[in-house]
């Protein structure tokens, strides 16, 4: 029994060190220490209790089952925050989304301040607001529905013409949007095609929500909010990332349906072509940042060179977003899906709780991918230019009792939220690409490209780095040769074609028709 | 970075970086800053598309309705909802034609080759070669032709006009004075008859010429024949009328694409394509017609070969004068 308990210990090089402090940047939300503690003192006073021919057996197997406890609470602790901060993803896919692709401006007019919405009016909603706050919005409101809204004198009339949302007093509308599609899609019933691969059918789903899941145990959500943090934390993390596109091929072949199997096919070329140029840029902001650890990395941003990676190396941030994007299959790179040709892609079959899943999946993904963004290139949980701004005289002293105040949990949620609005940007604006065209461009441009990125980094990290950070130059210089490049595509007109886009002709009628010309 | 295998023509269909993902960012940051009050106001969001105004009364109504007439003065604004407390916000809806055209506010959509409007002939460099009817899978269109004489080429030497007309030449069209010619020409009386004259003239398809012989093929079916070229007169195929049934086109654009002298187009006009029944949608050739100042360089372009062919020609003539 003994031998077996102790078998536990294994777990702690995965699991990795479990003293929190060890980090030089820091914040009071120590959720890690206070769990330490906690599990410290409970297992101290176990082992007080024990009888004690006990307790020297007990002593032996007390650090490996800290160990597992810690972890287990730990696990569960980033978990709830990943999912509850999920739920902000899809809020801010659909709103803003609506926004961008929002031509006529109904969406936003202020008319949509006083039609209702639910049972009650949006007049309702502000009267709803504590302690009266909202009584005098909600009372003009009141009279501009009542002239030029949707309200009418009978009560039904009035429900029918005003929609519903999900949503309370204290969240904005339509929050609980993704809370209801579960629910929907947990109650529908499970079908498996007739001619599928059952067993593989069954498995790919598991396969991806499951690595997904786990992606996020390397990830973390502030200096003491994290599940496990392994010494090679980084290529464990992107190695559990790479997984799910198995999955997905699996899917696609298990389906036993032609969509899904191109589904499948296009996401197996697709993400070959895109995870080595990630792997490789991954590997320089390894290299850069000199760990292979997620924590040492975000650390060295904060504290060792007190530089942000983005500033040393642009091209990587690019090079890891445009991956990043194809990797998480997301607009402009969603070839697999691919809705208006393959029907769903890979995951046509799929139906019920599993499609949900995987739908929140595909979030997931897209929001570690967000949160890494933020963790490799960002500064983690750093406030933009914090030392900077804490150390300006005057007003110093009160941005430094704001970084205080606020966790690193915040600014995480809040640059990892931003870069997912920049997703759906991107989603809004550009195209899918043809199968062919994301291939070369993955192939002939981000492959090579990465390996210059690679030898940059090495560059900077041989002959630039000291002890004593980056030198002066180094952070401005590098942003403004990116700054430079991208002005000098941003501006690229085709001077030729303007010139020969010339009309030899004119389409337009001189003499415009209108009822009565023809009478003249 | 610009690549000249991808110049397409227009400056916004070149796929560079600049095209492909700036522009369409900033065109969606836009549209989303243009959402938000007050500051979607701003001057640099804003597009032709927002914000017009459609007088909709012409001169003939406005004299007909006077000046008394509470349509008088009116602007129509159907398609732009909005609300009557905040009216800076609006949504046009639809392009009210005619008042309002889709060229006036969304001039980009009208790029050479964009899109097959109405058929457009060049008739006056159109040959009757009929590539189009064969290239057409709806049998759209109608062409009717006759082959004939040009009194170009029937006249002597001394003659105004001798000299113009056309030549003799292989794969050309040739005729022989049937043995009627002249009993026709002198008893037909085109006024009393009430039918076509007939036939003054056999013709014939010419395979080749070798000096004063000419190889044919006899239209009427009666076979391949060497023949002296002192009987022959150039004939050419003319054209009788020439009508689409726009009601069975579907705009495809292989016809234009068939032809090989440079007279048909697929236009980008939208006007004019209706009617009340099926018929009315027969086009002739004056509803098909392009002038030929709106395609001019393409015009010159096959005047040009034509000219080169004719001063080839002459100069061949000149030469066997001298000779």
């Amino acid at each position: 029994m003994q031998t077996y308990l102790q078998l536990w210990v294994l777990l702690i090089p995965v699991l990795g060190k479990q003293i929190g402090d060890f980090l030089a940047s820091s914040d009071w939300l120590n959720i890690r220490g206070w769990t330490e503690s906690i599990i410290g003192w409970s297992m101290d006073a176990t082992h007080d209790l024990l009888p004690s021919s006990m307790q020297s057996e007990f002593a032996t197997i007390q650090p490996a089952l800290e160990s597992f406890f810690i972890a287990t609470i730990m696990c569960t602790v980033v978990f709830a925050v990943m999912m509850l901060t999920l739920m902000v993803v899809p809020y801010i896919e659909r709103k803003f989304i609506a926004r961008l692709m929002d031509r006529i401006g109904a969406t936003t007019s202020l008319r949509s301040l006083w039609i209702g919405e639910g049972n009650a009016t949006a007049g309702d909603w502000w009267n709803k607001l504590p302690m009266g706050l909202g009584k005098p919005i909600g009372f003009v409101n009141k009279k501009l529905n009542a002239s030029f809204g949707n309200d009418h004198p009978e009560k039904t009339i009035s429900r029918v013409n005003n929609r519903g949302y999900h949503g309370i007093w204290f969240l904005f509308p339509g929050f609980f949007q993704a809370l209801a599609d579960f629910m929907k899609f947990a109650t529908k019933e499970h079908m498996v095609p007739d001619k599928a691969d059952k067993l593989v059918f069954e498995v790919a789903p598991v396969i991806i929500i499951s690595t997904t899941i786990m992606v996020f145990a390397f990830v973390p959500f502030g200096p003491h909010i994290w599940a496990a943090n392994p010494d090679l934390s980084l290529i464990f993390m992107m190695a559990i990332f790479g997984v799910a596109p198995l999955g997905v091929f699996f899917a696609g072949w298990a389906s036993n349906n032609k969509y899904t199997l191109i589904g499948g096919m296009r996401s197996a070329a697709q993400l070959t072509a895109y995870e080595i140029p990630l792997l490789i840029t991954v590997l320089s902001i390894a290299v850069v940042s000199g760990s292979f650890n997620i924590l040492e990395i975000i650390d060295f941003q904060i504290e060792t060179s007190n530089t942000w990676n983005i500033f040393i190396l642009p091209l990587g941030a690019v090079l890891f977003l445009v991956t990043m994007i194809a990797e998480v299959e997301r607009i402009p790179f969603d070839m697999p899906e691919a809705e208006a040709e393959l029907v769903e892609g890979w995951w046509t079959e799929y139906g019920g709780i599993r499609w949900g899943l995987m739908f929140a999946v595909e979030m997931m993904r897209a929001y570690a991918a967000c949160i890494l963004f933020a963790m490799f290139f960002l500064g983690g949980w750093e406030f933009p230019f914090q030392d900077s701004l804490s150390s300006l005289p005057f007003i110093g002293s009160s941005f430094g009792l704001i970084f205080t105040i606020i966790p690193g949990l915040v600014w995480v949620l809040l640059k990892a939220w931003i870069l997912f609005a920049f997703f759906v940007w991107i989603r809004a604006s550009l195209h899918r690409i043809r199968t062919d065209q994301i291939l070369e461009f993955g192939w002939l441009y981000l492959l090579p490209l990465s390996l210059v990125n690679l030898v940059i980094a090495t560059f900077l990290r041989l002959e630039v780095w000291s002890e004593s950070g980056w030198p002066i130059w180094t952070a401005p210089l590098l942003s403004l040769i990116a700054i430079f490049f991208f002005v000098i595509y941003a501006i690229d007109e085709d001077e030729e074609a303007l010139a020969k886009s010339r009309r030899p002709y004119s389409t337009q009628t001189l003499s415009k028709a209108y009822p009565g010309s023809q009478r003249k | 970075m610009t690549n000249p295998e991808y110049n397409t023509g227009h400056p916004h269909a070149t796929p560079n970086f600049r095209n492909l993902v700036i522009r369409p960012m900033w065109i969606t940051m836009k549209t989303a800053l243009r959402t938000i009050p007050y500051i979607g106001k701003a001057k640099f969001l804003k597009n032709n598309y927002h914000n017009q105004r459609a007088n909709m009364m012409d001169e003939f109504t406005s004299q007909r309705i006077g000046n008394n007439h509470p349509s008088k003065g009116h602007i129509y604004s159907a398609d732009r909802e909005s609300s009557p407390a905040l009216p800076f916000l609006e949504r046009p809806v639809t392009i009210m034609f005619p008042y309002e055209r889709l060229e006036d506010m969304e001039p980009w959509l009208f790029v050479p080759g964009n899109y097959n409007g109405r058929i457009g002939i060049v008739w006056e460099t159109c040959t009757a070669c009929k590539a189009c009817i064969k290239a057409c899978p709806n049998d759209c269109l109608h062409m009717t032709s006759e082959t004939r004489v040009n009194v170009l080429d029937t006249t002597n030497e001394g003659d105004e006009w001798h000299g113009y007309g056309s030549e003799l030449e292989a794969g050309g069209l040739a005729a022989r004075e049937k043995e009627t010619f002249k009993q026709i020409e002198d008893e037909f009386d085109l006024v009393n008859a009430h039918k076509a004259p007939p036939q003054q003239y056999d013709f014939a398809e010419i395979i080749d010429i070798t000096g004063d012989t000419a190889t044919v093929r006899w239209q009427d079916g009666s076979g391949i024949e060497e023949i002296d070229t002192s009987v022959l007169k150039p004939a050419e195929q003319d054209i009788v009328s020439g009508r689409i049934d726009l009601g069975r086109c579907m705009f495809c654009g292989l016809c234009a694409e068939a032809c090989p002298f440079e007279s048909f187009f697929m236009t980008n006009e939208y006007d004019g394509m209706t009617g009340y029944n099926r018929e009315q949608l027969w086009m002739d050739a004056s509803r098909t017609r392009l002038l030929p100042a709106v395609h001019q360089e393409r015009v010159d372009m096959e005047l040009a070969k034509r000219a080169e062919k004719e001063k080839k020609k002459r100069a061949k003539k000149a030469a066997k004068l001298e000779a």
